[in-house]
């Protein structure tokens, strides 16, 4: 047992935060240039997330293409040095298993994969350092990494968690310690509407807080989409006034 | 290890640092970096500050902030009207004087200080954080970690104890500045004060201007400062206990040590059960060993209280020793002890203890046969105390006669009521005052160079002897919550109250559609005379083909009491309610229990049934359970029950349906014996007995009639099919109730009794063998044997607890005495929580509402069931205190009463006798007996040869008919009425 407040009745949280603040959010778009068509390195609190995109290619094997779709493929590593105790992830992990097919799904509804049949769309995730929200956090980089690929999407995945404290109070962007010890949601929606493209429950939830939950998360998420948005535009601005010198 | 860390300042006047630290776990080190917000928007919460309600932010409840802290607290003359900031000791040495109505309003408390407290004593943080939560005490937590004004980092090599010293200190420079700066100035100056039991912390805060001082000083500066002085705890760093001389316990091991131990398997972990005989010995349970571990004399108890958690080391094989046989006291070892130490301290080892255990020594070497030899071993630490409120009485010959007029401060010894703990050392100015008083102590430490714990006072419960008092000690001595249920409790009751009613429109919300409507079957309830709350009652009636339908339906309290409702809380809290002689402190309040859960006759109720078709044999063809609305057609008693089956004139339905209840029950209970279920005593008793856990109830004697294990049965069947379809519906939360097979150790010294005195024996290969051997051994001399027997029996059973069915196997769910696979509580829920807990599961499991979390996750339900295992528990000693009370005033009036008892341990100094008629025992000393000097023990025969007060050559021993005076005293020692019992 922890020896501080999970959330005090005073409503602070464990590192000092409320229940509806998220943790410190930095981003950055373009990062790998010469290894990449598109890059992004996401920052959550301490969770620190890479990811790279290579595509529209060629598809390796013929069983990757799709005469009238484009496939998108997502790779999952997380290095063993990310958690606090040191360890190795095998690849087959069920768990980073789930997670690539929960991102490969979310990103096969939101690319405009028709406007590239018989190709592949591969994305690379690197999570460096986790403190909670790590999905979350991934989903985030691979929107920017895709945009900063150019290729085209109805619009921004935008994703982050939300537990429930106690079956009463929700609690928005849960840090490692927090994920430990409450059922969580972790949903993504798109662009700035209020629809889901990605939920994922861990643990339990009485569905009379469902909705809750949901607005919470919701809200949140567009939060996140703002800060995202902000940098790419101050990214674009950066490239135009460097084209125009 | 220390790093600058950079602060970076995000939006919203947010800013963001990194917390760096080192943990070791498991040998291993592993750096942790956790992020630290720092905010600007933490308000001081007093009253008088004009910034703070600006800042404020809401909760997720959008509720604001209550700022508690007045604008006008208390004034001293050293301090002006000031706030108090504590530190970490002084909530953990002096929380009972914090929780006094009369002092510590307006209190500070950093969140430094609670999370210290959270870290070193958890019951203290529950108790800190409940007086921040009411509105009298008006205690504030600052988080002052989590505010960029007051948040400190950590110096290159400053230890952690100085950086959260320092980051206290700045608390208070802190709010003594805001405070001066934001008042409102129609205010009029508002000061702090650091309290603070630690010299260098108190110098420095004066170094840095902040007012400080320690406990005793501050409380001395009060107004009221001569009342409290009383109650501020032994422990300070000025001079008041000093102890010179060299005499002490050897010191505990360190935690790293005992750890180490423990896992290398050199030491062992348990909890400690001291004798109630002798003080000097003790025993713990282990699993590495058949035998429990012995632990005797005061060195090796090594200042260990009974029930604590404790490591021991085994000490080797030639200290071995066999249990002793001789009673010890301790008011005869050590009546002569000073509690005031001056120049001469108590040695920790007397000259009679010394004598004690040479003699024990040699009795070890002498044994023939080492079979009775167990492994002794001696205490090197203690991991968890048991220490709580104890209630006792100042020890009178520890008051100088010639002082007790006076108003110093002085030592004095407190004599708990329990004999199996030592004597508690205060130091009080009221000692004359509170002579012949009950009162309430705290133990506060146990030094290793003091031979007594030491201590503060409390309260004063009363004159000794008062009804009030001593119903009001033994409460507290067993943990019982007595108090009147809270408004907020009382609020989520019905607010028709007695004019609730069932309604009546049947087609109203979702809930009561789903409910059957029962009012057309003849349901009646048999309880003992006089019963209010009717917690069940059933009914019978032929089908066409033959077999029988059977209904039992029992109140349905869940109706009334929701989860996480204040009312649930204290229903949990309190899990059962207490039965004392003259008095019932409910569970659940009145209203529920006697009037709208209870199954009064001629009114509609709510009920939760099971109903069953039986056979002719009452085996079971089908069980359904269905929440009902049922209407009671009469309430008998035992006796009327009875008196209307045997009257052949009576021919009515309801008759002809209790018939056919009670010759089913006779078939069940039939079935239930051959299963190998336990009668644990002989009818003649067992109307005291609650048959499924073997604890006397009441003292009278009663008539048992067929009527009272009709009922019995049918609430066992019904427990037993609640059972099983929970356990069905949630494989790992299901409440269940188990009773495990008595370890053949237990057994051991009975058995050998039985085979020296009478040639019997015995069996424990199965439920089923321990009970046709049980109905063996008759002694057709002596009738009364084996009703003795069973009751010798019943003491070396397990006690059945509950638990949550994920924490067991299938095969150990098993209920040893009852012999059924499954059991659970279902047919009491107005008195005890486990029912509470099995209607709601047993309502999601037929689909009639959903399931709360609290009910089906396997944490919450673990923690459930270890408060109702230990408030039953307490509830059945007090229950029994109770009686021993009881008895001893009965006793009071017809003094000289011959009675027939039975010895049923027989000492080298003593014998112990137990009187059948009024269910108590007692000890009789070997001085009260004859001559001391001739007696003769013989402990393989289990007796003991005397000579009596005329000279005659006796010899008794154990199982012999004795016939005994009883007389009732006033046990000098603990001030409790006894029953004294002399041979005649
Ligand atoms: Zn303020």
């Amino acid at each position: 047992m922890s020896n501080k407040e999970l959330y005090s009745p005073e409503g602070l949280r464990l590192d000092g935060r409320r229940w509806n603040e998220l943790k410190s959010f930095t981003c950055k778009v373009n990062t790998h240039q010469t290894s990449s068509d598109g890059s992004s390195y996401v920052q959550q609190g301490n969770t620190k997330v890479m990811c790279k995109v290579n595509g529209p290619l060629e598809p390796k094997s013929k069983a990757n293409s799709n005469n009238n779709n484009a496939s998108i493929t997502v790779n999952l590593n997380i290095a063993s040095f990310s958690p606090v105790e040191r360890r190795k992830r095998p690849k087959s992990d069920r768990r980073i298993k789930e997670m690539m097919t929960i991102l490969e799904k979310t990103f096969s509804e939101t690319v405009i994969t028709k406007l590239y049949p018989r190709t592949q769309i591969i994305v690379d995730c690197y999570v460096l350092s986790q403190d909670g929200g790590i999905l979350s956090a991934v989903a985030n980089s691979v929107t920017l990494a895709l945009i900063d690929a150019g290729i085209a999407m109805y619009d921004f995945v935008s994703s982050i968690n939300v537990g429930l404290y106690n079956n009463s109070i929700p609690i928005l962007d849960l840090n490692h310690l927090e994920e430990g010890d409450m059922s969580f949601l972790t949903l993504g929606i798109v662009g700035k509407s209020e629809k889901l493209a990605m939920m994922l429950l861990e643990e339990k939830i009485p569905f009379d807080k469902l909705e809750t939950l949901l607005g919470i998360g919701i809200s949140g998420a567009q939060r996140i989409k703002d800060l995202m948005d902000e940098e790419l535009r101050k990214h674009g601005k950066l490239l135009i006034s460097t084209a125009a010198s | 290890m220390s790093t600058v860390i950079p602060k970076k300042r995000l939006a919203s006047g947010l800013t963001v640092t990194q917390k760096v630290f080192v943990r070791s776990r498991n040998g291993g080190a592993t750096k942790v970096v956790s992020e630290h917000y720092l905010r600007d928007d933490i308000p001081c919460y007093s009253k008088a500050c004009t910034r703070c309600p600006e800042i404020v932010k809401p909760d997720a409840n959008n509720q604001y902030p209550n700022f508690v802290l007045s604008d006008s607290p208390v004034y001293a003359e050293k301090y002006g009207h000031h706030y108090v900031v504590l530190d970490t000791n002084i909530v953990l040495l002096a929380i009972d004087l914090l929780e006094n109505k009369d002092a510590f309003c307006d209190v500070i408390v950093p969140q430094t200080v609670l999370e210290e407290v959270r870290n070193r004593s958890f019951p203290i943080y529950t108790r800190l954080r409940a007086l921040c939560k009411s509105d009298e005490k008006r205690f504030a937590v600052f988080h002052n970690e989590f505010s960029e004004d007051t948040f400190v980092s950590r110096l290159l090599n400053e230890t952690i104890n100085d950086r959260n010293d320092r980051a206290i200190r700045r608390c208070c420079d802190y709010f003594q500045k805001h405070l001066n700066q934001h008042r409102d100035k129609k205010v009029k100056q508002i000061n702090v004060v650091f309290v603070c039991n630690d010299k260098k912390n108190r110098d420095a805060a004066a170094g840095a201007g902040i007012m400080a001082d320690s406990l005793v000083d501050y409380v001395t500066n009060l107004p009221n400062g001569e009342d409290l002085l009383d109650f501020v705890p032994n422990m300070e760093d000025g001079p008041s206990f000093s102890h010179k001389k060299e005499t002490k316990f050897p010191d505990y091991y360190t935690t790293a040590r005992l750890m180490g131990g423990i896992k290398n398997g050199t030491l062992y972990q348990g909890s400690i059960n001291i004798s109630s005989y002798n003080f000097l010995e003790g025993t713990i349970s282990v699993p590495s060993f058949k035998k429990p571990l012995i632990i005797m004399g005061r060195e090796n108890l090594n200042r260990s209280f009974n029930g604590d958690q404790v490591v021991v080391e085994l000490l080797p094989k030639s200290k071995w020793k066999t249990p002793s046989n001789e009673i010890v006291e301790e008011e005869n070892m050590d009546a002569n002890d000073n509690a005031e130490d001056g120049d001469s301290p108590n040695e920790i080892i007397s000259d009679k203890e010394r004598l004690f255990l040479l003699k024990e020594a040699q009795k070890a070497s002498s044994e023939e046969s080492s079979t009775r030899i167990q492994p002794t071993a001696k205490i090197v630490g203690i991991t968890k105390r048991s220490w709580r409120f104890y209630v006792g009485q100042i020890s009178e010959n520890s008051v100088a006669k010639d002082s007790r007029t006076s108003n110093a401060a002085r030592n004095c010894f407190v004599i708990l009521m329990d004999r199996s703990l030592p004597k508690i050392r205060i130091r009080t100015r009221k000692a004359g005052e509170l002579l012949g008083q009950r009162i309430v102590v705290a133990v506060d430490s146990w030094p290793s160079t003091s031979k007594y714990p030491e201590g503060h006072f409390v309260k004063s419960l009363g004159a000794i002897e008062s009804v009030q008092a001593e119903t009001e000690a033994l409460l507290l001595e067993h943990s019982v919550e007595y108090k009147p249920f809270s408004k907020k409790v009382l609020e989520c009751l019905p607010k028709e109250g007695h004019d609730w009613k069932v309604p009546t429109k049947l087609d109203g919300d979702e809930f009561i559609k789903k409910r059957k409507d029962f009012r057309d079957k003849l349901v009646c309830s048999i309880d003992p005379p006089g019963c209010v709350d009717i917690d069940d009652a059933l009914h019978a009636k032929q089908l066409p083909d033959g077999n029988w339908e059977v209904g039992v339906h029992i109140a349905d309290v869940t109706n009334f009491v929701k989860p996480n409702t204040p009312l649930d809380a204290e229903g949990a809290y309190r899990g059962t309610s207490v039965y004392l002689v003259d008095k019932r402190i409910d569970m659940l309040p009145e209203l529920l229990g006697t009037d709208l859960c209870s199954l009064k006759p001629y009114v509609d109720r709510f009920a939760f049934s099971v109903i069953w078709t039986l056979d002719n044999d009452a085996n079971i063809i089908d069980t359904n359970f269905h929440k009902s609305i049922i209407r009671s057609r009469e309430a008998f008693s035992y006796e009327r029950a009875q008196l209307r089956i045997d009257d052949a004139s009576q021919q009515d339905d309801l008759t002809k349906g209790m018939r056919a209840l009670l010759d089913l029950s006779i078939k069940l209970k039939q079935q239930r014996l051959d299963a190998g279920a336990l009668n644990l005593a002989s009818p003649e008793v067992k109307v005291h007995m609650d048959s499924e856990t073997a604890d006397p109830g009441e003292v009278e004697i009663k008539k048992l009639l067929a009527t009272n294990s009709l009922v019995e049965e049918f609430m066992l069947l019904a427990n037993i099919s609640v059972a099983k379809k929970i356990y069905d519906a949630f494989p790992q939360t299901a409440m269940l109730r188990r009773h495990a097979a008595p370890p053949a150790t237990n057994f051991e010294v009975l058995n050998e009794m039985l085979r020296v005195r009478k040639n019997m024996s015995i069996s424990l290969d199965s439920s089923k063998a321990l009970a046709d051997s049980l109905d063996r051994c008759v002694d057709p001399q002596d009738p009364y044997f084996n009703t003795l027997l069973r009751i010798m029996a019943t003491r070396c059973m397990m006690a059945a607890e509950y638990f949550p069915s994920g924490m067991f196997s299938y095969g150990e769910f098993r209920h040893y005495g009852l012999a059924s696979e499954i059991y659970t509580h279902f047919t009491s829920p107005i008195r005890r929580y486990c029912d509470v807990v099995a209607h709601r599961q047993l309502a999601a499991a037929i689909g009639y509402e959903s399931l709360d979390f609290s009910h089906r996750d396997k944490d919450k339900m673990e923690l459930i069931c270890k408060n109702i295992n230990k408030r039953h528990r307490n509830a059945q000693f007090a229950g029994r205190a109770s009686i021993e009370y009881y008895v001893g005033q009965v006793m009071k009036n017809n003094n000289n009463d011959t009675q027939e008892g039975y010895i049923i341990k027989v000492f080298s100094n003593g014998i112990v006798v137990l009187v059948p008629k009024f269910g108590i025992e007692g000890l009789i000393k070997l001085e009260v007996l004859g001559d001391a000097n001739s007696a003769k023990f013989d402990d393989e025969n289990f007796s003991l040869s005397f000579k009596d007060q005329n000279g005659d050559a006796k010899t008794i021993s154990v199982f012999e008919h004795v016939n005994v005076q009883i007389k009732s005293v006033l046990d000098p020692a603990t001030s409790k009425r006894k029953a004294q019992l002399v041979l005649v």
